[in-house]
């Protein structure tokens, strides 16, 4: 078990950079030696091309890549390895259900229902395939805390939805929707629903099972794993049911100049090689994760939340966007005649790394009516102590531009 | 308060971010020229009245950082009563402040060399350059307005 007070001894990052206050973690989080070692180690002592070789050095590479599918399924709590689909992140997981799943069953007139706090990834995939299909593109709206109005939400499930796409937990709001509710009204109508949890995932147990979701989708790159490796989640009776989006090797069980059979899933949607050492070190990142007390990474979390947001609600001209009664640790706020780029820049000089900008959701700056905000957004590795220096700094800065 | 940030952030970018000159819109304008930064969402619009070649009347409004503002400020003060070939004389003269590969060392007054110190922050170059890099593209297409403008 790994404790959450000696934590930052495991990521190098900070050996590098001892002063680093990293509060940009829904950009991406930070990685653990382990996670940097294995990656390592892969391309040192172990690569080969997987699925192909009957050497040992590639026989070993294919188990250790499906070993992670396996643990990857485990960790969400999902029936079984072959629902889980490697792709390249997030987007890429988004777009494939896009393409493959809704693509083919949207008619004229049918909709596709996405919420009004959606990352760009979570939004144009879904408008381009409506558009394409003739098909209405909705959006659950929010109030001024940022909550999705559930009892609209009701009256919009009809027979003419083909999916429900929402995000677990909000990138710009820290908003954490009811994802148990909303999945069970669609289901009352048999709509299916995906769930982004690139958000959540680092921080919130999934249980998938559980949850009955029908698809779900993360980023390794935000649960302490390397970048361009990501899940999408599918249940089998679906992903089985979808023609594969990229075609080429290792996705066939057959080829001849006339047709292609096609693997079935998740091979069929894997062509190419892959991001193997990508794979294996998500492996090391969610053995990483299920050493720690996930119920204390929680506790740690709210606690950071509620001092975070009482002293910053003390601050005079300071607004925070999104206070949902369920919040994660994203913060979104702004300054009264400050740009969010003036306080990123100052915070950055005093080695505070925020995020300034319109942190790809526009529908909600427009909806706020704001260009754009500076997000802190924490993780495992933050100290109580750098809430106050953070706090200090903003009022710094008031000083300074005020 | 951090030394780098002081070099940035200097007094008279901030009294400028704070007062800016000719900061208003002007629906009677001959041209309006957008300086538009997708990356930050930073947008200023120019309001020209030109007559015979002269930029007789030039205000600004918009939203953008304390950089940028200050920067659109300073264009305003110093192109207003320029002809097109003194106003482009005037951007590339402040340009070069920013320049990475300045040569000329010569002192062009405290309101451009203000903005000197933004090359030792990337992220913030185009924030001082936002402004002065659409009039150059306006100057030089002889006061044509781009398609896209």
């Amino acid at each position: 078990m790994i404790e959450l007070k000696n934590i930052k001894s495991h990521f190098p990052i900070f050996q590098h950079h001892p002063d680093l206050v990293y509060l940009d973690n829904a950009a991406t989080t930070q990685k653990p030696q382990s996670v940097i070692d294995v990656i390592s180690n892969f391309y040192k002592k172990e690569n080969a091309n997987i699925h192909r070789g009957i050497y040992p050095l590639a026989v070993s590479a294919s188990q250790k890549y499906e070993a992670v599918r396996g643990k990857v399924a485990q960790f969400l709590n999902a029936k079984s390895a072959d629902e889980i689909v490697y792709t390249s992140g997030t987007t890429a997981s988004i777009n494939l259900v896009a393409h493959s799943f809704l693509s083919p069953r949207l008619k004229q007139g049918d909709e596709v229902i996405i919420s009004a706090m959606e990352h760009h990834a979570n939004l144009i995939p879904w408008q381009m395939v409506c558009k394409k299909a003739g098909a209405h593109f909705r959006v659950i709206p929010m109030n001024e805390k940022g909550e999705l109005d559930l009892a609209f939400f009701k009256t919009m499930l009809s027979r003419k939805v083909k999916l429900v796409a929402i995000t677990h937990i909000s990138n710009s709001l820290g908003t954490i929707n009811p994802i148990e509710e909303m999945i069970d009204l669609a289901h009352q109508k048999d709509i299916p629903v995906l769930v982004d949890g690139a958000q959540s995932v680092a921080h919130y147990p999934i249980d998938l099972q559980a949850l009955d979701v029908d698809f779900f989708t993360f980023s390794g790159h935000k649960i302490f794993g390397p970048t361009g490796i990501g899940i999408l989640y599918g249940k089998k009776q679906y992903l089985n049911g979808m023609q594969p989006h990229q075609f080429g090797g290792d996705m066939i069980k057959n080829v001849t100049f006339e047709s292609s059979i096609f693997a079935d899933a998740p091979q069929r949607f894997e062509a190419g090689t892959t991001n193997i050492a990508g794979v294996i070190g998500l492996g090391a990142a969610i053995d990483f994760v299920n050493e720690l007390d996930r119920n204390e990474v929680l506790v740690f979390l709210k606690e950071i939340e509620n001092n975070l947001i009482s002293k910053l609600l003390e601050i005079n001209d300071l607004s925070i966007f999104g206070q949902a009664k369920n919040k994660s640790t994203i913060v979104s706020f702004s300054m009264k005649n400050i740009h969010p780029h003036d306080i990123a820049t100052f915070l950055g000089a005093e080695n505070i790394a925020v995020r300034a900008g319109h942190h790809c959701t526009q529908p909600v700056m427009d909806f706020f009516q704001i260009p754009a905000t500076t997000r802190a957004s924490f993780s495992i590795y933050n100290q109580a102590e750098e809430v106050d220096f953070f706090v200090e700094k903003i009022k710094e800065i008031k000083q300074f531009f005020g | 308060m951090n030394e780098r940030l002081k070099g940035l952030y200097k007094t008279i970018i901030l009294e400028h971010n704070k007062t800016p000159f000719f900061y208003k819109k002007n629906e009677e304008a001959t041209y309006v020229l957008k300086a538009y930064n997708q990356i930050c969402g930073d947008r200023f619009e120019l309001y020209f009245e030109v007559r015979n070649g002269v930029i007789e009347d030039l205000t600004f409004h918009g939203f953008g950082c304390a950089i940028s503002k200050a920067s659109t400020s300073i264009l305003v003060k110093n192109l207003k009563g320029k002809n097109f070939v003194k106003a482009l004389l005037c951007c590339r003269q402040f340009l070069s402040v920013t320049n990475l590969e300045r040569k000329n060392e010569k002192n062009l007054g405290e309101e451009f060399e203000a903005f000197s110190a933004a090359k030792e922050f990337p992220g913030r170059l185009k924030c001082a350059t936002l402004a002065w890099d659409e009039m150059v593209v306006f100057l030089e297409n002889g006061g044509q307005l781009r398609m896209d403008g």
